[in-house]
């Protein structure tokens, strides 16, 4: 029984199956985007379906959309408790995700481009992280209460709101608790992703925690293209009562799959 | 207003008449359920989703964060979850995820899908015929998701297999057969017309006329329907306008009813009733379209018609144009002489159409009429009005009498908003809206008038 587990966790946090979900992961997380994204653009919009009022030009278009990728402006019209979570729970997911590129992916990128000194970096690193984290954790936990507790958000929710965020709330739970026991080696980590990045897959750092972290992560990436998380392809992007401009009557819309537009069919 | 508890199924059982065979044939759709209907829905929605990028996009990125939950007007006023906008997106989201993803096909249940049966389709057609395509839950929703692109999305894949309502299917077939959704024939038109031009004179004095089918006029004004027989006061509010801004205008018994319930339908029929206007406007050489006091028809003639019906470059810019913009033009160029104080005795509020404002962007234009002919205008509570308007409750075919309770209850938020203004009218340039108030004053025990904006602009005017 003991020898079976460390056998599997000995499996687990070896050098090759590691790298290798990370590499199929990262192929199904990139291919199923793709895909998704692909078809949704060649999906045409036959009319005019703006919200309006709305932008009757370009930049405002731009601003519309920068206004709900970035600030989430209709869900602060709707609801301010819902809002509040979301829009930092989304912020501390960008600042996390910027902190692994800058302090893992790019070694030093982070600690050059603030001035810091090796010892400096990682004491910021550990705090600003782990807050963010926290911050993080707290939201979600907050997002999963209001689903459980309120009684129309939990009517709606299917098994697949559930799983999302308790599989986020794993992954950053285990992230923090590699920084809290302190156990992870952060240049053992810097070197594996290095080298898984660039082909020649190292070995892990010996925590199981990491590898537990990373298992998890794979499993999300799998997940995303397949779910609702696919709106972090940028959803409003391409939603057409956002993205089109108000000017139906100023030029003339299309419809690209109508073949025989056109008023030849006057009947009488 | 406050928010209800959920009371599940409070709603389920309030079905619009199914259409049968003779109204059913004549729109080409089949004459009743075929026995492979299944897959004929199935085909037809896959079609829908390679056609449509607001179905395809809108099935796939719902968060179901539930920020639309409580901003349906028919959630608001029956509290049945399913009338929930989100919840009524689901009914569909779940057949897609069954038939048409990957995770449905692998996971089943924990997928949330499920198979399109009778059961489904049931609830489909009664969901989506208590949806009145207002798109205010669009407005909150992070990503734009419109419940108003799935309900039409369903309701087109229901017609394909036989299954739409009697009232709809009614009212589109006698716009085909005699150019209006009353039925109204040629004759009785004209008689009307004379009718009224007699009534004008009654009150005014004066030789103002309705032209019908005059060729050679500048402007094809196309009302509702609803004004020439119901709402005759707007009519004689556009009489009295071109008459006092001396524009030559007609209407036409070809294309006597702007209203287009092929919207409420599908594409197909959309297009067709569209094209009766653009045929009337070239038979009498018109140079301009105007569009009268009515929502939808706004929605399918501005944002619709040069996509479907177009190009529409054989008449003169903007086109089509709307009854209020041109008369906000003309009151903003100081072309009209106003008397505001005939107005004066009215407490009047403005009810944003759904199609006017979330659809058609008309927002500033009757309010600018409204300030310029009434003393005493006065808004509803800023979370009602405009892009946020609450539907009347009978939009998108639901103007019909066994729909009754869903129409009262989702009139219910409008009605508590016009509450707290102490008004004694509600304005609206819409003719559904006008039909539906009414009733619903006296349900909500209101005391209170409707009119159009056209009416008070009449009124005011200085002839
Ligand atoms: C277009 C901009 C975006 C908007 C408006 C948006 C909005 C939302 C909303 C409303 C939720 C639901 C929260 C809940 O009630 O559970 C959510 C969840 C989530 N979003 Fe976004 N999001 C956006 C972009 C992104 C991006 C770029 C990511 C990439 C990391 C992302 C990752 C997530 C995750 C991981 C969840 C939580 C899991 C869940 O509840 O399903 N989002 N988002
Ligand atoms: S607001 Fe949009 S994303 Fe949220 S539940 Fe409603 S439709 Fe879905
Ligand atoms: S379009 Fe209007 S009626 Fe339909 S679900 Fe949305 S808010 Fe409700």
């Amino acid at each position: 029984m003991t020898v079976g587990l460390l056998f599997i966790s000995c499996v687990a946090m070896s050098t090759l199956f590691l790298s290798m979900a990370l590499y199929v992961a990262m192929a199904i997380f990139l291919g199923g985007m793709g895909w998704r994204i692909y078809r949704w653009i060649r999906t045409p919009v036959p009319l005019k379906i703006v919200l309006t009022p709305g932008p009757q030009k370009f930049p405002g278009v731009l601003r519309r959309l920068v206004g709900e990728l970035f600030g989430f402006r209709a869900l602060a019209k709707a609801d301010r408790s819902l809002w509040t979570p979301a829009w930092l729970f989304h912020v501390s997911l960008l600042l996390l995700f910027l902190g692994h590129l800058g302090g893992l992916v790019i070694p030093h990128l982070a600690q050059t481009t603030l001035g810091l000194n090796e010892k400096q970096f990682e004491d910021m690193a550990q705090v600003v992280g782990s807050a963010v984290g926290l911050l993080a954790i707290t939201m979600l936990v907050w997002l999963l209460i209001r689903r459980l507790l309120l009684p129309r958000v939990r009517w709606i929710s299917t098994f697949s709101d559930y799983f999302a965020l308790v599989l986020l709330l794993l992954i950053i739970a285990t992230g923090n608790a590699m920084r809290f026991m302190g156990g992870l080696n952060i240049i053992q980590a810097q070197r594996f992703v290095a080298g898984w990045w660039t082909l020649h897959p190292v070995a892990p750092p010996r925590d199981p925690i990491f590898a537990v972290h990373l298992l998890l992560v794979c499993a999300l990436l799998i997940y995303i293209p397949f779910s609702k998380m696919v709106h972090i392809g940028g959803a409003a992007l391409f939603s057409p009562t956002l993205n089109q401009r108000n000017n139906p009557r100023q030029q003339r819309y299309v419809n690209t799959w109508e073949k025989n537009n056109g008023n030849s069919t006057a009947s009488s | 207003m406050e928010i209800p508890q959920l009371h599940p199924d409070a709603a389920a059982g309030v079905q619009a008449y199914r259409a049968k065979k003779e109204l059913l044939a004549p729109l080409g759709l089949p004459p009743e359920l075929p026995p492979d209907w299944r897959e004929k829905a199935l085909c037809k929605f896959k079609e829908l989703l390679q056609q449509r990028r607001s179905l395809s996009l809108y099935m796939d990125i719902c968060v179901r964060c539930g920020a639309c939950t409580d901003k349906c007007p028919f959630f608001l006023g029956t509290g049945d979850p399913k009338n929930m906008p989100v919840a009524r997106a689901e009914l569909m989201r779940k057949v897609y995820r069954h038939h048409f993803t990957a995770a449905g096909g692998v996971s089943g249940r924990w997928a949330a899908g499920e198979e399109l049966t009778d059961t489904v389709l049931k609830e489909w057609f009664t969901y989506f015929y208590q949806c009145s395509e207002c798109r205010r839950c669009a407005v909150f929703c992070p990503f734009g998701v419109d419940t108003a692109e799935i309900t039409m999305a369903a309701r087109e894949i229901m017609a394909s297999i036989g299954v739409a309502p009697k009232y709809v299917t009614e009212v589109i077939k006698k716009a085909h057969e005699t150019g209006n959704n009353i039925g109204i024939p040629e004759a009785a038109w004209i008689d009307s017309c004379q009718f009224l031009e007699e009534e004008l004179k009654a009150q005014t004095g004066l030789d103002i006329k309705i032209p019908v089918n005059q060729a050679g006029a500048e402007v094809l004004l196309v009302p509702p329907s609803a004004d020439v027989f119901v709402n005759t006061d707007t009519m004689m509010g556009y009489a009295r306008f071109f008459y006092a801004a001396g524009i030559s205008w007609t209407t036409s018994t070809y294309a006597s009813e702007a209203a287009n319930f092929g919207m409420f339908l599908n594409y197909d029929q959309l297009k067709k009733v569209n094209l009766r206007m653009l045929d009337a406007a070239r038979q009498l050489g018109v140079k301009r379209l105007v569009m009268g006091e009515c929502g939808h028809a706004w929605r399918a003639a501005q944002a619709f018609m040069d996509t479907l019906n177009g190009p529409l470059d054989f008449l003169a810019p903007p086109c089509p144009e709307h009854i209020c913009e041109l008369a906000a033009r003309y009151i903003r160029t100081g072309r009209l002489k106003l008397n505001k104080s005939a107005n004066d005795g009215l407490t009047v509020t403005y009810h944003d159409p759904c199609n006017l404002a979330r659809a058609g962007g008309l927002l500033e234009e009757p309010r600018e009429i409204l300030r310029a002919v009434v003393n005493d205008f006065r808004e509803m509570p800023a979370n009602t009005i405009r892009e946020k308007t609450f539907c009347c409750g009978a939009g998108a075919g639901l103007l019909t009498d066994e729909l009754m309770p869903t129409r009262m209850n989702g009139a219910k938020p409008r009605m508590e908003a016009f509450r707290t203004t102490g008004a004694t009218h509600l304005a609206v340039p819409c003719a559904i809206c006008k039909a539906q108030f009414p009733v619903a004053f006296k349900h909500h025990k209101i005391e209170a008038q409707v009119v159009g904006v056209m009416d008070l602009l009449g009124r005011a005017l200085v002839l």
